[in-house]
Order: structure tokens, then C-alpha cells, then sequence
């Protein structure tokens, strides 16, 4: 099987809001995601989602490693990568569409941009307009439109080019739980009975389980897990952790938590306004329950509450690997 | 239209033929409806035509037609105006038109849309110059038909006249759109350029004497000296000679403006380029395609 995209070593910096320090956006990255397969990127914010999607459309230059798209350098070969993609940024919420003309207009304008030859512009454009409930307003200008149906109009326009690469950020965002539901599955078909290859990005693991043939899980620029939904959603049942709220020292909290037996790792201390929460790994929840309380007071700690938490996925991959990122 | 029906139109086989020419034509078709959706904008800019002129008539019954013609260009100052009234539209939409609807695209988001289809990029550029041009076109038109058959300015419109008005008239498109181009790459870049783009052409427009004779200003040298570093100073003189004082296309004065605006266009214009291939490249090591 062929492989649609291929990253080595990709990397990208930005530079801080500071302007002097530098932030590692992507480091050190390597995909290989076969044709026709439905390819998650999963992470939190700021985990490099959209910076290594913009890489394989090109519209991102990395600063090392090289990355493939339809077997053509997003570099070297731009013009050839763009020939083969179709890219959707959900996140913008409609705003990148030109407001001052119709849905039809804004569909049209992008298939001549697509060279895609008139009479099959127009039929696709009906179809796609009828079939995301577009077809009644696709005649009033974008900018009276509501966030969803914005979205659906950028969703159409992705796929009017039929790009045998789809390279999609956020697709589902601000579509109504039927509006997802449809996009998915006509997502999932293009896939299957099209063979067409789809990067997508997601915060939403129920999303990404059910949609995805291979997950990427991103975390800080970096790829800490590559594997079948199955597998991930198996090392995530394994994950046990609590989150304890308390007032008092943090230091003297994560001494405390470190000397206790059935605690595997400190995962977070985020301080709140009049409190501390400390989430970690345990190897077991209700032994957590109910001695976190007692070492605390004794410690002269005041415990506000210890409950069981669900792990966010950097959470779980990150005690997987032990801090390491593992590429794949 | 249910799935499978979609699924059935995406099977059709298709042959793509790529025409730089019917992309730059979407970009031009799409700018243009953008623009008429503006029909306010569009009515107040029209009825603005009309207005400038008009005024000018009246400054012109104010200026003294002897003082004018020391200066040699004729008695009529609404002549003499009209030609720097009807072109300084095309100067501040060569100089700020691209870097504004660049700026645009970027806020709008519509720009990185754009950069990943298989559009070469200068086309799309051009295509956003081009609503600028046809806009002023019409200021231009509108402004010689008020001012020649309305208000009874002389200018001599012959074929030939006509002829040499288009040259200098293409090269000064040539060479400050070159400098849009500058302006352009500089202000993809660094975001917040808008202002000093118009002030710019503001200048530019100052010191080319769109409203008076540069004779004027031969009592402050070093003003002088700054205008003559402007194409449009140039271009004016040329269209001036041809359209008042009837100059023909062997006129040294004429030949010598032209010499200078093809010398300004040969530097220019690769400059110009290599600038806004520099910001595109930079915005694009950057990440900011779509940040404002």
C-alpha cells in the first residue's frame, strides 16, 4: 500500500511572544499514514495540531525534517502538493470565507481556483449544497449566516475539489450534534468506498475512536503514541488517578503524595486562587480515597476534597512513556 | 441528496487543464461582486467623481491664468488640474490597493484558503490589483467625460495624443505598482503598515503637483529634489505636455520622462517582486498567514 503522507524528523519553531525566546511548535516528527487511511491527530491546544497539518498543506514552511504529501516534497514541490489536498480549518468558524458572497458564489469562485471544469463544478455544487442543507440559502451572502452554516459551506468547499488527500482541522466544530453526525459519516464513506486518505485533528477522543483506522496522539510539538483506537482506548482503561484539592504548601503536598506507596506519579500541580489541585497516578483509587485526606491533616494540610479523575490523553501517554515521547 | 448520490458525482472522471488565466479571471469575477455588494460605497464613490471635479472648476475660477502660463502649461487650471485629479486615483490604488486587500485576506482568513489551492500566487495578487485599476478606470473616465464635455476643460484628445497618453500612462502603472509591490512584501511582513502606505502616496501625490504647477516650487530646493525621486512626477509632466500643450511623441521633454519611467519600471518591478516573494516566504516561516 501506498503511502499518502510521510514525515521525517519535522520540525518547526515560532518565535515567543517576546520575540527572543523559541518555541518548538512541531519537534521532531515522523507520520507514515497510508492512502485511504483515516489518520487522527489528537492533542490538547498548543500540542501542534495545526501547525503540522499547515505544514502538509503547505502553507507552513518547516525549519527541519521533510515531510510527503501524495509523494511530493510541501516544499520543493508546493504547487504539486496543493494539486493533490483539500484543507479545512474549522477552528476559524466561517471565517474564512469571503462574507460579501453567497454560499453558491464562494463555492464557485473556489472550484475555478480548483480547475475543475465547469459542468462538473456546478453538479457538485448542487449536490453538495443539497446535502448539507445549504440548498435554500445558497443564494444569500455568507455574512447572514449563522456559525454552523458557515461551517457547512467550508466543509463543501473541501470537498468540492475531490483531493484524494483531505488534510482537516477541527471539521466538526460549531455543527449541530445532527450536522457532525452526517459529516462524519459522509467523511468515513469518502474514506472507504473512495479510498480517499484523511488527516483530521481533534480534542474529542470519541471522535477520533470512532472515526480513525490510527490515532496520533500529540503532546508539546511532539508524537508520544501512534496506534489503533482499540489499543489507545485499551492502555486508557489502565489508567488510574485521583485529583486532590486541598489549601496549603504545594511543596510539602507532592512530598507527601511522593512518599505514599500507592502513588505511582505526580501529574499536575496547578495552583488556583485559594487552593492547590494535584492530580497523579495511583495504583489504586480507593486506598487514594480515603488516606490522601488522613496524610494530609496529619501533615497539617486542609483537604477540600480527593476525588477520581479522568485522565486527560497527554495525561495517560505521558505516564505511559515516562515523560519520553516515543515516535512512531 | 443522500450519500450515495454524492459518493456517485465524486466517481465521475474529470480532466483538469490548469489556466492561470481563468483563476486571475475568479479572483477578478469574485472581487468585483464583493465590491458591488457595497452599493452604498459604490453610489457615494461615483457621486464623489462628479463632486471633485466640480470643485476644481470653482478653485480654477480663483487662479490667476496668467501666473499659469508663466509656469507654461497653458491658462486653464481646470485642464491643468483634471489630468493630475483623473490619474492620482490609479497612483493610490498602485501604491496601497495590494498591500490593503492583502491585509484583508489575511483577517479575513480567506488568504490561507487561497495559498492551498493550486492558484499561482502572483496571479492572485494581480487579481486583487486589478478591482483597484477597474475602479479607478472609472473615476478616470468619469473625470475627463465631467471635465472635458461638462465644464469645457481643453485637452487635446487626437489619436495620437491618445496613443502617448496610454504609454505614460502604462509605465506609471508599471513603476508604482512596483512600489505597491514593496509596500506589499513590507507590510505581509510586519502588519501595520497601512498608515504609512498613505502616507506615502499622500506625499507622492503632494510632490508630483497633481494641483500645481512644480515650478512652484522652485524657491525650496530640497522639496524639489524629493519629487523628482517619484515616478508620478515624471508621468504627470508627460501626460500634462501631451493632453495641454499638444507635445508630440519626438518632444525632448516627453522622450525624456518616458526614459525615466521605463528606468524606474526596469528597477522596480524585480524588486518589487523579489519583496512580495520575500513577505509571502516570511509569513509563511512565521506561521502568520492568517494573524493580524
Amino acid at each position: 500500500m501506498n503511502t499518502a503522507v510521510e514525515t521525517v524528523n519535522l520540525t518547526k519553531y515560532f518565535k515567543g511572544d517576546s520575540g527572543k525566546e523559541r518555541i518548538v511548535a512541531v519537534n521532531h516528527v515522523n507520520l507514515s499514514i497510508r492512502e485511504g487511511e483515516f489518520f487522527g491527530l489528537l492533542g490538547p491546544n498548543g500540542a501542534g495540531k495545526t501547525t503540522l497539518i499547515k505544514i502538509l498543506c503547505t502553507l507552513v514552511i518547516p525549519d527541519e525534517g521533510t515531510a510527503k504529501v501524495a509523494g511530493f516534497d510541501v516544499v520543493k514541490d508546493a504547487e504539486k502538493v496543493r494539486e493533490c489536498i483539500g484543507w479545512l480549518h474549522g477552528e476559524t468558524g466561517g471565517r474564512a470565507l469571503y462574507w460579501r458572497l453567497s454560499a453558491r458564489d464562494n463555492l464557485r469562485f473556489y472550484a475555478y481556483l480548483q480547475n475543475i471544469p465547469p459542468d462538473i463544478a456546478r453538479k457538485r455544487i448542487d449536490a453538495l449544497l443539497e446535502f448539507f442543507e445549504l440548498s435554500k440559502d445558497a443564494d444569500r451572502l455568507v455574512k447572514d449566516f449563522s456559525t454552523g452554516m458557515k461551517m457547512r459551506v467550508m466543509l463543501a468547499r473541501t470537498l468540492l475539489s475531490n483531493a484524494p488527500i483531505l488534510l482537516m482541522d477541527e471539521p466538526t466544530v460549531g455543527l449541530d450534534a445532527t450536522g457532525a453526525i452526517e459529516t462524519r459519516r459522509l467523511l468515513q464513506a469518502l474514506c472507504k468506498e473512495l479510498r480517499k486518505t484523511i488527516v483530521f485533528t481533534t480534542h474529542n477522543i470519541f471522535e477520533a475512536e470512532r472515526l480513525c483506522d490510527r490515532i496520533a496522539v500529540m503532546s508539546k510539538g511532539k508524537v508520544i503514541a501512534v496506534d489503533t483506537p482499540l489499543r489507545l482506548s485499551e492502555i486508557t482503561r489502565k489508567y488510574r488517578g485521583v485529583e486532590v484539592r486541598f489549601r496549603g504548601s504545594s511543596e510539602e503536598a507532592v512530598r507527601i503524595l511522593e512518599g505514599l506507596e500507592f502513588v505511582k506519579r505526580i501529574m499536575s500541580v496547578q495552583p488556583e486562587e485559594d487552593y492547590t489541585v494535584i492530580r497523579a497516578e495511583v495504583k489504586d483509587e480507593e486506598q487514594a480515597l480515603s488516606e490522601i485526606p488522613k496524610a494530609f491533616g496529619t501533615n497539617g494540610l486542609r483537604t477540600i476534597g480527593v476525588q477520581i479523575a479522568l485522565p486527560s490523553l497527554e495525561e495517560v501517554f505521558l505516564s505511559l512513556t515516562g515523560g519520553e515521547h516515543e515516535s512512531a | 441528496m443522500n450519500q450515495p448520490e454524492i459518493l456517485r458525482l465524486f466517481m465521475v472522471e474529470e480532466k483538469r487543464s490548469k489556466s492561470s488565466l481563468r483563476q486571475l479571471f475568479a479572483v477578478v469575477w469574485a472581487q468585483l461582486k464583493m465590491m458591488l455588494a457595497y452599493k452604498s460605497w459604490l453610489i457615494m464613490d461615483l457621486l464623489s467623481t462628479f463632486a471633485s471635479v466640480v470643485m476644481y472648476y470653482f478653485v480654477g475660477l480663483q487662479v490667476d491664468p496668467l501666473q499659469l502660463s508663466r509656469s507654461g502649461w497653458g491658462t486653464s487650471y481646470l485642464a491643468f488640474s483634471l489630468v493630475g485629479v483623473a490619474t492620482s486615483n490609479y497612483l493610490w490604488a498602485c501604491l496601497t490597493r495590494l498591500s490593503h486587500s492583502i491585509q484583508h485576506e489575511i483577517r479575513g482568513g480567506t488568504l490561507e484558503t487561497i495559498a492551498v489551492t493550486p492558484i499561482n500566487m502572483l496571479m492572485f495578487f494581480i487579481g486583487l490589483t486589478a478591482r483597484g485599476y477597474l475602479v479607478s478606470l472609472i473615476y478616470l473616465v468619469g473625470v475627463f467625460i465631467v471635465g472635458v464635455y461638462g465644464l469645457g476643460a481643453k485637452l487635446l484628445f487626437t489619436p495620437q495624443s491618445v496613443l502617448m497618453f496610454i504609454i505614460i500612462f502604462m509605465l506609471m502603472l508599471i513603476s508604482n505598482q512596483a512600489i505597491g509591490l514593496i509596500s506589499a512584501g513590507i507590510i505581509m511582513v510586519y502588519k501595520r503598515g497601512d498608515p504609512l502606505v498613505f502616507i506615502l502616496a499622500a506625499i507622492n501625490e503632494f510632490l508630483a503637483g497633481v494641483l500645481y504647477p512644480l515650478e512652484l516650487l522652485k524657491p525650496f530646493p530640497a522639496i524639489q529634489f524629493l519629487s523628482m525621486l517619484f515616478p508620478y512626477t515624471y508621468a504627470l509632466d508627460g501626460m500634462r505636455r501631451i493632453l495641454i500643450l499638444g507635445a508630440s511623441a519626438f518632444d525632448f521633454n516627453v522622450l525624456t520622462d518616458i526614459v525615466v519611467l521605463a528606468v524606474f519600471s526596469v528597477i522596480l518591478v524585480p524588486l518589487g517582486l523579489k519583496m512580495l516573494g520575500w513577505g509571502y516566504d516570511r509569513i509563511r516561516r512565521e506561521g502568520t498567514t492568517s494573524s493580524y
